[in-house]
């Protein structure tokens, strides 16, 4: 079912073209708030914490898996460590460790917002190519 | 041969150019009207004609990622935000003209035509005179289409006494520039790029009064002096800068003489207002920086070379090997008078290994990895 699921995704997008980039782009943006939306909606910090470590963790893993792919580029790879070591260093943050202090429990749902943030800066974009958008669209969908 | 389906499809396709910028128009404009894009004339009584106080432009860069989320967690589109805030402006001040270019992906029809990457609008007086789609492809430099559509709409009139212009989009390469515009991936787009283009509007009429640059890292000392022969005044932010850019709720309703105190009480009141409700808002970092450009010369000289010779070095080294920084944090910058000619308005990041940076110098630098 998954590969069925995966080829369809894979026909339709790559029909898009570099709409495919955006969409890859705007797919990572989205699960960031969704996890935002979910810190938010829970009263429990411990509940609040798991969320959050998942999410990060999830999408490490997604990078993880992209990277293994061989048809990434050595740019792809490297922006795609970019990206990677931005998560570690928020994970680092929520546990308290790698010399970060721990979030606060009252604190979570504003770094819940902060990462959706960090990552909505008008900076130089991550250009990635098309072939790694689309494998972290279809990764997202399958993994996560 | 690579131009030339473009340009015959184009030509074959119906546009959107309506311009009505030449006076003794009326029965054209009339014929016009039932099927353009005009929207219907608003009541004349109500509107301030002759000629307007103040000109905004605003170039919004849309060509790329611009996807974000507001307070609420609702998805947002940047590039169309301030096209709908500026849009909004140019109705509602009726002694302003105003000039809006919208540079979006480029798309196609049925897969195979292209259709236009960018959307113009000219008003005056609170009303919109014409509304054309271009390419952006079609210059010898990356700004020349909205530069010529800038003349066209303008045509002979006079300029009004105080002239903005508001840059929006992802941060402005200093080298290299590959992949700002996402349709165009071989192209490369540079801060000297929209120098060109802010001198192309300026032209002979003199410096622009306030430079908007809303970009990450707008505030280095490289395109602060890319643009400062064209700007008495320019706001920027030196550090990250979230999506949703600078309010322009200050622009809402317009009530500046245009002598040097002014327009130095504006940019400063327009930079508070943005500052503040950044802060207010987002959790990274907020800095917003005036630069009276007079006041800055002096410490953009003394600093020019060193930082010309940190970009020679970065450019052509992997990305991963250089950073932003703030220019406090090398001796070299941290000269006396670093301070002249700047408003600084920064907050910390709530989060990450800068939140408990409590200041900036208001000049971003690069640093470059042993």
């Amino acid at each position: 079912m998954f590969t069925r699921i995966a080829l369809r995704l894979i026909v339709m997008i790559g029909a898009l073209g570099c709409a495919g980039v955006a969409l890859g782009q705007d797919r990572v943006h989205n699960y960031f708030n969704d996890t935002a939306l979910k810190v938010k909606a829970t009263e429990s910090p411990v509940e609040k914490r798991v969320i959050l470590s998942k999410s990060l963790g999830d999408m490490t893993q997604v990078i993880d898996a992209v990277k293994r792919a061989p048809l990434t580029s050595e740019q792809d790879d490297i922006n795609l460590d970019r990206v990677r070591a931005t998560l570690q260093e928020k994970s680092d943050e929520l546990a308290g460790t790698n010399g970060f202090d721990p979030v606060p429990d009252d604190q979570l749902n504003a770094f819940s917002t902060y990462i959706v943030q960090d990552m909505e800066q008008a900076d130089k974009t991550i250009t990635v190519s098309l072939v790694v958008a689309l494998l972290v669209v279809i990764i997202i969908i399958l993994l996560v | 041969m690579t131009h030339f389906l473009p340009r015959l499809i184009a030509g074959a396709t119906r546009t959107l150019s309506t311009d009505l910028g030449c006076t003794g128009c009326v029965a054209l404009a009339v014929f016009l009207a039932s099927c353009s894009t005009i929207p219907p004339a608003r009541d004349e009584g109500g509107l301030v004609e002759g000629l307007p106080r103040y000109s905004l432009v605003f170039i919004i860069h849309g060509d790329g990622d611009y996807l974000y989320h507001d307070t609420l967690g609702n998805a947002r589109t940047a590039d169309k935000e301030v096209l709908s805030k500026a849009q909004a402006i140019a109705e509602r001040n009726p002694d302003t003209e105003v000039f809006i270019f919208h540079e979006i992906e480029r798309g196609h029809v049925l897969f195979l035509f292209p259709r236009h990457d960018g959307r113009a609008y000219y008003y005056r007086n609170g009303r919109l005179l014409a509304q054309k789609s271009y390419w952006r492809d079609q210059g010898e430099s990356r700004f020349e289409p909205e530069v010529r559509l800038y003349e066209q709409f303008t045509g002979v009139q006079s300029r009004p006494p105080l002239r903005l212009f508001f840059y929006f989009g992802h941060e402005l390469p200093e080298f290299n520039g590959a992949g700002y515009d996402a349709s165009y991936a071989k192209r490369r787009v540079t801060i000297h790029d929209l120098a060109a283009g802010v001198r192309g509007i300026a032209s002979a009429s003199g410096k622009i009064d306030l430079l908007v640059l809303a970009t990450c890292f707008g505030g280095t000392p490289y395109t602060i002096g890319a643009l400062a022969p064209y700007a008495r005044y320019i706001v920027a932010s030196p550090d990250n800068l979230h999506l949703s850019y600078f309010d322009l709720e200050p622009l809402e309703s317009l009530d500046v003489g245009s002598d040097d105190a002014e327009v130095a009480d504006f940019a400063d009141r327009f930079a508070r207002h943005a500052f503040e409700r950044l802060a207010s808002e987002v959790q990274t970092a907020v800095s917003v920086v005036v630069y009276d450009v007079n006041d800055v010369g002096a410490f953009l000289e003394s600093v020019a070379d060193v930082y010309d010779r940190t970009l020679a070095a970065a450019n052509g080294m992997s990305p991963v090997s250089v950073e932003h920084c703030d220019c406090a944090d090398d001796s070299t910058y941290a000269l006396p008078g670093m301070s002249e000619g700047l408003t600084i308005l920064y907050r910390a990041p709530r989060f990450g290994r800068m939140k408990n940076e409590q200041s900036h110098s208001g000049w971003e630098c690069w640093r470059i990895a042993d």
